[in-house]
């Protein structure tokens, strides 16, 4: 069973990465203990970039964070000031000011409880509290809520006439694809993200520039992450994440965009299978859960390239029926681990 | 390696899969046992143990004195990720000199900045990555007037993010020195301009970010920084064992002296791709390309990188679908091999292989080939090697070379299948690694065949192949633009007589030329299609093109 691919089900306290951005003010130093919504930082909201001219020798230091109007050099009617919060970028060689700038600043929640083990200018890092289980990728703001069953099982797919307003404030699980209307409506109603097992590429890109142009907005919006578990397409949530996360239902979960992860509550049991419990997962199959019975060796597939393969006993699709055995290369197969 | 055991193992560890073979002494000469590799995310030790099943079950007295497995050695390289670099200078040109050094040493060039195109936003998000390990500086040495005030932006600019970041290593290129005050000192480093001192000279800015590559991936990038922020001294002979890439490079090279010829290396991983030349004197030409890995990491969130992979394929799928296959390629690359799943592959390497080449062939080569000099050229022998190569017949593997680096002339062409030559390269000792080269060359290189570029046909004219070895003589007609595939099993020599009313183009022009050619796997592949290849730009006209090239080759291909 070596030989089968694994897949690491869940990290104990996962350790998240929150980029910060110039001109964002970290609320934290190492070692504080944070709660669920505690603030991490504040943020400027869509910065824009301001220059002033200096009327003496002295300019601000780099990295200087300022409030609106406040004189950052010189004096009385010479001062430097910008009219919304920021940072100073840099001095120009003609003796200018540049800064990053903003009218509008809000703050950077953390979206689950844990200990701040760096800051940094690049970012903070916190060690959480509670499992992560690890996605492919995620997109959006970290977020958390109450986690919802939206769908059937893992194969799935989330309608949009699925979502309405009483999932405000939520995290949905999706099933084998959310589509980019889904999406917009789960948004409008407030939805503080979703699980899926796959994206098709295109909605993933309609919903980034959504992302954007909202960031713009004035209004600032609840945070909204998209966690995708497996990959791209239509692909189910592998079998034991999808165990795991209807366990957690009714229960606060958190997503983290660096690393992608869902991160559930320490408490919560982890299901397991036997050692030789697998998954398929390529394109033919996919989802499919069985029992190796034995390494069948080299076996020549389609295209005429040998390749390792294992004897694989599928659960049967209706219960009761006999188990299907195929052929499978190894490379094809998953194991949770 | 000078008091060998009995058996050691090489580990090439890959970003998709991991490669291991079992080396064994028997007759008193280092010999191949068995080859195999897995996904990544299996234990190397699980992949050795089967290494060894295999030996003893075909015959278990082979290793009985070699002691237990776990304790012999093992010769291991390892490739990781390209390290991230911003690129600033004062000028469009010099910033192209600063993008073909960092280009060719392994880079991801993840931004490139001007006095004249400085988005300071753009700029700020991308130095606080903490991705981004390198930002790198360029101006004229001495720096002209019409340079200083854009050069003192930048310095001051970049400066007040590497305050900040104290991790972060700043390079300074030629006069562009003259600003480091702008900067923390400890984090500086100074190299002189590419365009006054030649790669491999001291202080040379290639020499630099080749050292810089290493130490950022092997993560002991502090030490350069706490050792005075200087240019290091001229390269040693190549980086710290265990970068596969520098290995393949190095055991290239060995070959060539071993063999006595002249040998084009190239490497694909997912990652990134290793191009070198090397003769019996050693290495010509060398680059490693971040751009050229089977699907760089860019692919994910840049449809071009897609668009540029899928416009290579063979596969049958709409748009979208194609494009979130190759995506998934980049996430699991060892899930879906079979089926169409080899074409995607295939199609992927063919594209790695065309930017590859396409990085080969820039200015650099431009001059060497003006010149006369080291560096141009068809190569005796084309070696490839990585894990995508492993999925399609051998055919078709040399048809992807055929397709994407096109020599003129002949060559002979060989797989490198157990991937032993990185983790070979990574031998501290030269000696050492061409005594076990002497006794493996004929087990580690798969002949995949010959082939033969014969460019200046005309269309509708006709010329003749006489393929003369030991076995007798025969006549086959060439047609040109078209790829005919000549079975010469491995192990048979023979001589290729192509004649033409036409000039033929095999390197030089000639009516009647004379080629040595060797025999292999996919046997003796004869390409008479024009030099650059072009093919049309609609995609489905194109891909049934490639396609009708193609897909002959395939064995079974019932898909």
């Amino acid at each position: 069973m070596g030989r089968v691919p694994t897949r690491v089900l869940t990290i104990r306290e996962p350790r998240l990465w929150f980029a910060l951005a110039v001109g964002d003010i970290p609320q934290v130093g190492a070692g504080d203990h944070l709660g669920v919504d505690d603030p991490l930082a504040i943020r400027l909201r869509h910065p824009a970039v301001a220059e002033a001219a200096l009327h003496g020798p002295v300019a601000p230091e780099p990295g200087r964070r300022f409030e609106a109007g406040e004189a950052l050099a010189g004096h009385g009617r010479n001062a430097i000031r910008f009219e919304g919060n920021g940072s100073v970028l840099y001095r120009t060689s003609s003796g200018r000011v540049r800064a990053a700038v903003s009218r509008h600043q809000d703050s950077l929640l953390s979206p689950v409880g844990g200990t701040i083990e760096i800051v940094e200018a690049s970012g903070i890092q916190l060690r959480a509290e509670g499992n992560g289980l690890r996605g492919v990728m995620a997109l959006g703001e970290p977020s958390h809520g109450r986690l919802l069953v939206a769908v059937e099982g893992p194969e799935a797919e989330l309608r949009a006439s699925q979502v309405d307003v009483s999932q405000a404030g939520s995290i949905l699980l999706a099933g084998s694809r959310v589509d980019v209307e889904a999406l917009t409506r789960a948004r409008a109603m407030g939805v503080h993200g979703m699980i899926t097992g796959g994206m098709i590429g295109k909605d993933l890109r309609d919903l980034a520039a959504s992302l954007a142009r909202q960031e713009a907005a004035l209004h600032a919006s609840p945070p909204f992450a998209l966690l995708v578990m497996d990959g791209y397409g239509k692909r189910p949530i592998p079998e034991l994440v999808w165990e795991c996360l209807v366990e957690a239902a009714g229960r606060d979960v958190a997503i983290s965009i660096d690393p992608p992860a869902a991160i559930l509550d320490a408490g919560q049991t982890i299901p397991s299978r036997h050692p030789d419990h697998v998954r398929l997962v390529s394109a033919e199959g996919n989802g499919r859960t069985g029992r190796v019975l034995e390494l069948a060796g080299l076996r020549r597939r389609a295209g005429g390239i040998p390749m390792e393969c294992a004897r694989v006993a599928l659960t049967p699709l209706v219960q009761g029926d006999e188990a299907e055995i195929v052929e499978v290369p190894l490379a094809d197969l998953e194991r949770d681990v | 390696m000078t008091d060998p055991s009995p058996a050691f193992f090489t580990v090439d560890a890959g970003g998709a899969t991991t490669a291991a073979a079992l080396i064994g002494r028997l007759a008193g000469r280092w010999r191949l046992l068995a080859a195999g590799a897995v996904p990544a995310s299996i234990a190397t030790d699980v992949l050795l143990a089967d290494l060894v099943g295999r030996v003893n079950a075909a015959d278990d007295d082979l290793l009985a004195e070699a002691g237990p497995w776990q304790q012999w050695a093992r010769v291991e390289s390892r490739t990781a990720p390209p390290p991230s670099v911003l690129l600033a200078a004062t000028s469009e040109a010099r910033l192209q000199e600063l993008e073909l050094t960092f280009g060719d040493a392994g880079w991801r060039v993840v931004l490139r900045v001007t006095p004249d195109h400085l988005a300071p936003l753009t700029v700020a998000r991308v130095l606080l990555d903490r991705h981004l390990t390198v930002v790198a500086i360029a101006a004229g040495d001495p720096v002209e007037q019409g340079e200083r005030a854009g050069l003192a932006d930048l310095s001051a600019f970049i400066g007040s993010f590497a305050m900040r970041r104290p991790e972060l290593r700043v390079v300074l290129v030629g006069g562009a020195v003259s600003e480091e005050a702008s900067l923390p000192p400890a984090q500086i480093l100074r190299a002189r301009s590419p365009a006054v001192v030649a790669e491999g000279d001291e202080g040379s800015l290639a020499s630099l970010v080749e050292r810089l590559r290493l130490e950022t991936v092997a993560g002991n990038a502090s030490d350069r920084t706490q050792a005075g922020g200087d240019v290091p001294g001229p390269p040693a002979e190549a980086g710290p064992a265990g970068d596969g890439r520098v290995g393949f490079q190095r055991a290239v090279a060995s070959l060539a002296a071993v063999l006595d010829l002249r040998i084009e290396g190239v490497d694909i991983g997912l990652d990134g791709g290793t191009h070198v030349l090397a003769g019996p004197m050693g290495i010509e030409r060398r680059a490693i390309r971040a751009d050229a890995g089977l699907v760089p990491l860019d692919a994910l969130d840049d449809e071009r990188w897609l668009d540029q992979i899928a416009g290579w394929t063979t596969v049958h799928e709409d748009g979208f679908a194609l494009r979130d296959r190759i995506r998934n390629l980049r996430l699991a690359p060892w899930r879906d091999a079979a089926g169409d799943g080899s074409l995607l592959r295939v199609g992927a390497a063919r594209a790695a292989l065309d930017r590859l080449g396409r990085g080969w062939a820039g200015p650099r080569e431009e001059d060497a080939a003006a010149s006369g000099a080291a560096g141009s050229g068809a190569p005796d022998l084309l070696v490839l090697s990585g894990g995508a190569f492993a999925v399609a017949p051998a055919p078709v593997v040399a048809l992807t070379v055929l397709d994407t680096l096109r020599h003129p002339g002949g060559v002979a062409l060989a797989l490198d299948h157990a991937r032993v030559l990185a983790p070979l390269g990574t031998l501290g000792d030269e000696a050492d690694r061409r005594r076990i080269l002497t006794d493996l060359a004929d087990d580690l290189l798969a002949p995949l065949g010959s082939a033969i570029v014969a460019g200046g046909l005309r269309g509708g004219r006709r010329g003749t192949l006489r393929l003369t070895s030991e076995g007798g003589t025969s006549v086959l007609p060439l047609v040109a633009g078209s790829v005919q595939v000549v079975d010469l099993p491995p192990g048979i020599a023979a001589t290729a007589q192509l004649e033409s009313a036409d000039d033929l183009w095999v390197g030089v022009h000639a009516r009647s030329v004379a080629i040595d050619v060797v025999g292999g796997l996919g046997g003796l592949l004869v390409d008479t299609r024009e030099t650059p290849l072009r093919l049309p730009d609609r995609a489905e006209r194109r891909r049934q093109l490639l396609e009708s090239w193609e897909r002959p080759l395939w064995i079974g291909g019932d898909w």
